[in-house]
C-alpha cells in the first residue's frame, strides 16, 4: 500500500512537473526555496585559481547579508547549456548563473531578470556590458572580458632577423614576414586549430577591423550586415587563402583549437596565433611556455587602408539571476558582490583573467598584456559575436568547407546571409 | 500478463487470513455464517482484482514514465522554438529538419551504418573463425580481441585522436613508406569511416564472443568430414561454418545494428564533434546539438521523433528475422 502511495506521488509529481504545453517552458514559477539560500551555477567555483576570487566575493556578500547562505554548484562545461536548459524548461533551479556573453545569454534572455535597475552604480567601473545586454536591457554584469589579440613569438621574429619591437603592420608585410621566419626556422605562420570550427570566429573577429571600415564594422554590430559587400567577402576570401598559401599550420581541419593549436604557438611551432584573453589560451598561459618578454600582441595587420584596426572584445563571463528567483533583491546583490572590485582583482591574480573592472592595475604583468589593457579603450565588439548561434554553427561548417575547397566564397558568404536573415 | 497464475492465487492466499481475522471479531457477536459468507465474497472480490492491483505498478511506470514522456515528446515536435514557444506550428519543425543539410547528412550516415553492417559483422565473424580452427596463438587472440570492449568509447576515442592526428603517428609511419598524410579526421570523405572504424573496433569483442559460443554447437564431426572430403578453408567456411552458424550470425546482425544506431555519440563527441564539415553527424548527435547547444528543444523533439520511428522500423525488421530463424529451430 505505501509502495503503491509512493509511486502515485512520484507519478503525479512527474505528470505536474512535464505537464506544460511547449518545449521549453520559460513561464517563471516559484522554486518553492526560501529565501536564506541562494543557489548559484556556474563552472568556475570548483576550479583552484578561481578559489580566491570566490573566497573574496562571498565575504563581501558575507558581510551584507550575514543570514544568507550562498550554495555553488560547479557543472562540468560541455554540460552546462544542456543542463541549464533542462533547468528553463522546468522552470525552476538555481537563482543565478553563470553565462558566456553573446548567444548563449541572447538565446535565454527569456528566462533572465533585468539587472538595470540594480547595477545603474557599476556601469562605468566596469566594461563589456553589450555582451549582456539585449534590446537596451542588460541580463548580467560582466566579470571578464574576453577578446581576440593576435599574439605573435617575439623569438621567431629574432631569429628570422625581423625586428620583434615592430611588428608587421599590414596584410602584406605580414604574410612577407611569415616566409621570412618559414625559411629562417621552419615555424608555420600561423597556429590554427579549426576541428569545432572555433578557427574562423577568432579569425573573423580579430582580421575585421583591419579589413571594414569603421562605418561598416559598426553597422554589423548593430546588426545591419550586407554579407555581399566586397569587404566581408575579402574576410573570407582572406581565410581561404591563409589556408591555400599554407600559412596555417598543416592538418587544420582535424587540429581542436582547444588546446592543440595553443600547444602548436606555445611549442614554437607557429610565430603568430589568434588567441584569447581569459581563462586560457590567453598571454598568461603563452608567458608561462615562451617567457613573458618573447609574448607580443600586434594589432590586426591591415588589409583595407580605409580600416582603422582596434581589439576586438566583449563581456566574457557573466552572472545573471534567474526571473524565478524569489527574492531578486538578495540575488542582485550577489551579483554585485560576484563582480566586487576586490574579487576581480584576486579573479585576475590567481586566473590571469582580463577582467571587467577597468581600475586594476596590470602593469607588472608582462608586456602582452599591457598591449591588451591598453587596446580595451579603443577596442570594439567582436564581430562574430553578434551573430546567432544558429549562423555561428554554420559558419563552423563553412570555414571547414572553404578550407578544403568544397564551397566557394560566393556561396558561403550567401549561405550565411540566409541564415543570418532567418535568425 | 499473467492473469490467474500461481503467484497472484498465493498473495491472495496470505492477504486473506488477516482479513477473516479482522472480521473475526464482529462475527462472534452475530450470526456466524452470514459473517463468513461476507467474508469469503470479500476473498473473492481480492481475488478478482489483485492481479490487477499487482500488475497496477509496471503498467504505471511504463505508461507514466515511458508512454506519456513519448506523448508529450511528439506534441513537443509540433510546437514551435524561441518566439513562437508554446504556439502550435503543424508540421514546420519537421519541414524545417528536412530542409536542414545537417539533418540530411545524418539519415544519410545511418544508411551508411547501415551498408557498412556486414562489415562489421564479417569481422568478428572470420576472427572467431580463425580462433575456432585454432590458428597458431589462438588463445592469446582470443583474450586480446575482448580487450577493447571494456574500454569506454571515451578512451577509445582519445586514443584514436592521437593515432590519427595529422602530425600522428600512423601519418609519420605512411610518411616512412612514401606514403602521403592523410588528414584522417579531417577529410569529410574519410571521417565517417574512420569513426565507424574506430566503432567496429572498440566493439567487436563482444560479436566475437557470441561468435565463439555458436562455434561451440557446431558439429565437429562435420568439420572433421569435409576436411577429409578434400575441402578447402573458403569451402569448410562457405557450406560448413556459415550454414551452421545463421542464427548466431542473425543475431550478431541484430546487435551490432543496435549497437551502431545508439551508442555512437561518445566516439563523435570526442573525436569530431560531427566534423568536418558535418559530415560525421548522426541524428543522436543532431538532437542533442539543436537541445543544448543551439536552444531548439522543439525542433529537437522533432528529430527525436524521427530517430523513434527509425529504431521502431529497424526494430520490427530484427524482430520479425528472430522470430523467423526461432520458427526454422
Amino acid at each position: 500500500m505505501k509502495q503503491r502511495a509512493l509511486w502515485s506521488a512520484v507519478l503525479v509529481g512527474g505528470l505536474a512537473l512535464a505537464g506544460c504545453g511547449s518545449a521549453s517552458d520559460s513561464e517563471s514559477s516559484s522554486s518553492g526555496e526560501s529565501t536564506d539560500t541562494l543557489v548559484v551555477w556556474d563552472w568556475k567555483s570548483g576550479e583552484e585559481n578561481a578559489a580566491g576570487y570566490y573566497e573574496q566575493a562571498k565575504a563581501d556578500f558575507a558581510e551584507k547579508h550575514p543570514d544568507v547562505t550562498v550554495e555553488f554548484v560547479a557543472q562540468p562545461f560541455d554540460q552546462y547549456y544542456t543542463l541549464l536548459g533542462t533547468a528553463i524548461q522546468a522552470g525552476e533551479g538555481p537563482d543565478v548563473v553563470l553565462f558566456n556573453g553573446g548567444g548563449q545569454i541572447r538565446d535565454r534572455v527569456d528566462a533572465l531578470l533585468p539587472l538595470d535597475d540594480y547595477v545603474a552604480d557599476d556601469r562605468e567601473r566596469l566594461a563589456g556590458w553589450e555582451a549582456f545586454s539585449q534590446d537596451g536591457q542588460v541580463f548580467a554584469v560582466p566579470l571578464t572580458l574576453q577578446g581576440h589579440p593576435i599574439y605573435y613569438n617575439k623569438a621567431l621574429y629574432e631569429q628570422a632577423g625581423l625586428d620583434p619591437e615592430n611588428p608587421p603592420a599590414t596584410w602584406d608585410d605580414f604574410v612577407a614576414d611569415c616566409g621570412t621566419i618559414k625559411t629562417a626556422t621552419g615555424a608555420d605562420c600561423i597556429a590554427l586549430g579549426n576541428k569545432e570550427g572555433y578557427g574562423i570566429e577568432f579569425f573573423l573577429s580579430a582580421m575585421g577591423s583591419a579589413v571594414l571600415t569603421p562605418q561598416e564594422y559598426d553597422a554589423w554590430i548593430a546588426g545591419d550586415r550586407d554579407w555581399s559587400s566586397p569587404h566581408v567577402k575579402q574576410i573570407f576570401e582572406l581565410w581561404k587563402a591563409a589556408g591555400d598559401t599554407g600559412l596555417n599550420n598543416e592538418g587544420a581541419n582535424s587540429t581542436a583549437m582547444f588546446n592543440d593549436s595553443f600547444a602548436i604557438f606555445q611549442a614554437g611551432e607557429a610565430a603568430n596565433m589568434i588567441g584569447l584573453m581569459s581563462d586560457i589560451g590567453h598571454w598568461k598561459d603563452f608567458n608561462e611556455f615562451l617567457g613573458a618578454e618573447n609574448v607580443g600582441v600586434m594589432t590586426a595587420p591591415v588589409v583595407n587602408p580605409e580600416a582603422t584596426p582596434s581589439l576586438p572584445y566583449d563581456g566574457g563571463i557573466g552572472y545573471a539571476v534567474m526571473n524565478w528567483t524569489s527574492d531578486p533583491d538578495l540575488a542582485a546583490d550577489l551579483v554585485r558582490s560576484l563582480s566586487s572590485t576586490e574579487a576581480l582583482e584576486a579573479f585576475y591574480a590567481d586566473a590571469g583573467a582580463i577582467v571587467s573592472d577597468t581600475t586594476i592595475d596590470v602593469s607588472d604583468a608582462g608586456p602582452a598584456v599591457s598591449t591588451i589593457v591598453g587596446e580595451i579603450q579603443t577596442g570594439k565588439q567582436a564581430l562574430h559575436v553578434a551573430l546567432s548561434s544558429q549562423t555561428l554553427e554554420l559558419i563552423h561548417r563553412l570555414s571547414q568547407q572553404l578550407l578544403s575547397g568544397s564551397v566557394t566564397v560566393d556561396d558561403a558568404v550567401a549561405q550565411l546571409a540566409a541564415s543570418d536573415q532567418a535568425g | 500478463m499473467p492473469v490467474g497464475g500461481s503467484p497472484p492465487s498465493a498473495g491472495s492466499v496470505s492477504t486473506t487470513e488477516p482479513f477473516a481475522a479482522a472480521d473475526g471479531r464482529t462475527v462472534d457477536d452475530r450470526s456466524g455464517p452470514d459473517g463468513s459468507r461476507r467474508a469469503r465474497s470479500r476473498a473473492r472480490d481480492w481475488e478478482r482484482l489483485a492481479p490487477y492491483v499487482l500488475v497496477a505498478p509496471a503498467v504505471l511506470i511504463i505508461v507514466g514514465l515511458r508512454l506519456y514522456p513519448l506523448l508529450l515528446g511528439v506534441n513537443f515536435s509540433f510546437t514551435g522554438d524561441g518566439d513562437r514557444n508554446g504556439e502550435a506550428v503543424g508540421l514546420d519543425n519537421y519541414l524545417a529538419l528536412f530542409d536542414d543539410p545537417l539533418f540530411q547528412q545524418a539519415l544519410r550516415n545511418v544508411g551508411l551504418l547501415v551498408v557498412l553492417l556486414p562489415v562489421a559483422v564479417a569481422v568478428p565473424g572470420l576472427l572467431a573463425t580463425f580462433i575456432y580452427l585454432r590458428v597458431p596463438g589462438h588463445r592469446f587472440f582470443r583474450s586480446v580481441y575482448f580487450f577493447p570492449a571494456v574500454l569506454s568509447p571515451v578512451i577509445v576515442g582519445a586514443i584514436f585522436n592521437l593515432l590519427l592526428a595529422f602530425d600522428g603517428p600512423l601519418n609519420t609511419v605512411l610518411g616512412s613508406v612514401g606514403v602521403g598524410p592523410v588528414d584522417w579526421l579531417g577529410d569529410p570523405d574519410v571521417a565517417m569511416f574512420m569513426v565507424v572504424g574506430v566503432h567496429v573496433w572498440a566493439t567487436f569483442g563482444m560479436g566475437l564472443v557470441v561468435f565463439l559460443a555458436g562455434f561451440a554447437t557446431l558439429d565437429a564431426a562435420l568439420l572433421d568430414a569435409a576436411r577429409v572430403d578434400g575441402a578447402s578453408l573458403r569451402q569448410v567456411i562457405r557450406h560448413v561454418i556459415i550454414p551452421g552458424l545463421t542464427r548466431t550470425i542473425q543475431f550478431v546482425f541484430v546487435t551490432t545494428m543496435i549497437g551502431m544506431l545508439t551508442s555512437m555519440f561518445g566516439l563523435l563527441y570526442v573525436m569530431t564533434s560531427g566534423g568536418p564539415e558535418g559530415s560525421t553527424y548522426l541524428p543522436e548527435y543532431y538532437i542533442w546539438i539543436q537541445q543544448g547547444q543551439m536552444n531548439r528543444p522543439a525542433l529537437a523533439s522533432a528529430a527525436s521523433t524521427i530517430l523513434f520511428l527509425i529504431m521502431l522500423v529497424v526494430g520490427l525488421l530484427q524482430l520479425s528475422i528472430l522470430r523467423r530463424t526461432g520458427r526454422e529451430d
